[in-house]
């Protein structure tokens, strides 16, 4: 027989490896669950990555490329609030509309909600790309009439339609129209799917002195949107002498969220290695203690012809197949953890395809780095020796 | 008559004292040879030189003709399955294993697939009587039929020289007797040399020839 013909087919050391790492019971457990910790942090780690990348980029396509959200804030206490028309628009800035924000009570026959109204200029729907599905939208002509607009959840949930009158306060509004679905959107301070929106001058209405706490703008390019916000921030300064302002971009926002997830992922990253390294040392641990209770087992394959080979072979499959079992069991958890995250944080679960075969990559490196010695202290055995092991 | 195994000068040393000094001796095939001593006298060193399980510090090793004390582990591996077959004293059974594939193990090495070994396991195991205890584990087994399935596994290699250490001394009288009568009929009827460590002076008369091991020295009893 040709000696590369000698040795145990595949198969055979597969199912040889199986079967001892079955007969290793709880042993093999506990240096499976360590790898498996390792693997689904890596697992968690790379689908909740993935995941929020996706969001962050759907949230960047819903925010609108070329929004600016101003922050402001009176500095002297009980100052009037903010005049806005007319305004002067600074370079870079196609429009500005103003936003002030109460919560109310909105009532329609018989039902009422607790919502968010918004006061705000015809400008409004240009800005944030607002449209009135039904009815029509509000414009300046509004001003002083009892108008208001329903957002699209909040009207289906009241069955409120264009015509119908609603009650703030002790005032009946007419509805002039309900918005078109416009989605959340978590720069803004206000859901309009949910809200009741009306021209800037009602919300006295409803406050006495209403203030305008957010100004919306868009830039006219997204390319120089930065510069843009200095202008506009400039320009603000230089009216609200008594206010703080501040300008938020959307790209600021992304990095916030780039940010956390940087912390999160780096903290999963640290879970990961951390466990996979214990992982691998109790694949190590189990192996050392399996080849020195084998020692006897392995001086007898030897006289009955096995190679250095077949006995390294045959441990080094055993710690493989622990550590691709851990990998295996890792992988579920850490998909579901991944899911559960995903869940919590309000994303959809977008799957990384690189996560598997990655967790799987490295356990199979962790299970060859770690059970080699041992395989290899196994291979090196003098057959007499073992044999004479008790 | 051609010999089978042939030792030239074998010296043997363990933490520095010879165990066995300038060894020369050879076997025809198909000779039964017991090998007697005292304990420590370097009986068990003799057949672990000759079944390749150990290595001469000096000297040269025939096996079937070929020079093996020099052999790198490999060869050796291959010639240990090829050639030899070994019975201990203590069965050396794999105890997770049942008996048919304790019986079909030496087979594996040679790259034969289960299910084929496990036929050829079968039909020796129906030679040594134990064909229906093929699904036991050893541990299920008497001694006397650990050391048919031991033997069993020994032979299903079809060896040219089979080696046994003390086959007999972990078992009561008649089960020895049955196995010694094993071991002869096969080396009568298959022409296989038969080499045997035995303490026992009634068991050494069995044998065609006897090797005295003494003062690290081997002479004919």
């Amino acid at each position: 027989m040709p000696e590369a013909a000698y040795g145990p087919g595949w198969p055979q050391r597969f199912s040889e490896a199986l079967f001892s790492v079955r007969q290793l019971g709880a042993r093999a457990w506990l240096a499976l669950f360590g790898i498996a910790v390792g693997c689904a942090a890596l697992v968690a780690l790379m689908n909740i990555g993935h995941s929020a990348a996706q969001y962050a980029r759907q949230l960047f396509q819903g925010l609108g490329s070329e929004l600016l959200v101003v922050n402001l804030k009176a500095t002297v206490e009980g100052d009037a609030p903010v005049r806005l028309q007319p305004f002067e628009l600074p370079p870079g800035i196609r429009a500005v509309a103003p936003l002030a924000a109460g919560v109310f009570a909105v009532q329609f026959n018989g039902g009422s909600i607790e919502t968010m109204v918004a006061g705000s200029t015809a400008q409004l729907f240009e800005v944030v790309d607002l449209q009135a599905a039904r009815g029509r939208s509000l414009s300046a002509y509004d001003d002083q009439a009892a108008h208001v607009l329903l957002g699209a959840s909040l009207a289906a949930r009241l069955q409120v339609r264009p015509g119908d009158r609603v009650q703030l306060g002790s005032y009946l509004f007419d509805v002039v129209g309900v918005l078109a679905p416009r989605g959340y959107n978590p720069m803004l301070p206000v859901n309009f799917d949910d809200s009741v929106l009306m021209p800037l001058p009602g919300t006295r209405r409803l406050s006495p002195v209403p203030e305008v706490a957010t100004l919306i703008a868009k830039g006219i390019d997204a390319s120089t949107l930065t510069q843009a916000a200095r202008s506009l921030e400039r320009h603000l300064r230089a009216r609200l002498m008594q206010h703080d302002v501040d300008v938020q971009l959307p790209r600021q926002m992304l990095e916030g969220m780039a940010g956390q997830s940087r912390m999160m992922t780096g903290l999963l990253a640290g879970t990961a290695a951390v466990a996979l390294l214990l992982g691998g040392v109790g694949v190590m641990n189990v192996m050392v203690m399996n080849v020195t209770q084998r020692r006897r087992e392995i001086g007898l394959r030897m006289a009955l012809g096995a190679r250095s080979r077949d006995i390294a072979w045959q441990f080094l499959l055993e710690a493989l197949l622990l550590s691709v079992a851990g990998a295996l069991l890792g992988a579920v958890l850490g998909l579901a953890a991944a899911w559960w995250f995903a869940r919590v944080s309000g994303w959809d679960l977008a799957l990384d395809a690189r996560s598997l075969p990655a967790s799987m990559g490295v356990s199979l490196t962790l299970g060859l780095f770690f059970g080699l010695q041992p395989a290899l202290s196994a291979a090196r055995l003098q057959p007499v020796v073992a044999l004479r092991d008790e | 008559m051609t010999s089978i195994i042939a030792l030239h000068g074998v010296t043997r040393r363990l933490g520095g004292e010879a165990v066995l000094q300038d060894v020369s001796f050879s076997l025809p095939a198909g000779q039964s040879c017991a090998i007697v001593g005292a304990s420590g006298s370097g009986k068990s060193t003799l057949l672990n030189l000759i079944g390749l399980l150990d290595q001469p510090c000096h000297g040269r090793l025939v096996l079937d003709g070929s020079e093996v004390a020099q052999a790198d582990a490999d060869q050796r591996a291959i010639t240990r399955n090829r050639l030899l077959g070994f019975v201990f004293q203590s069965f050396n059974l794999l105890p997770r294993l049942s008996v048919l594939d304790n019986v079909a193990l030496p087979l594996s090495y040679r790259g034969i697939r289960l299910a084929s070994a496990r036929q050829i396991a079968k039909v020796q195991l129906e030679k040594v009587g134990l064909e229906p205890r093929a699904k036991y584990h050893p541990a299920d087994l008497s001694g006397g039929q650990r050391q048919r399935v031991a033997i069993a596994r020994a032979l299903v290699t079809e060896p040219r020289i089979l080696l046994a250490d003390e086959p007999t001394g972990n078992l009561d009288g008649d089960t020895a007797q049955d196995i010694i009568e094993l071991l002869t009929t096969l080396n009568r009827e298959q022409f296989m040399t038969l080499l045997m460590v035995t303490h026992d002076p009634a068991m050494a008369q069995c044998m065609d020839r006897c090797l005295l091991v003494r003062n690290g020295g081997v002479f004919d009893a």
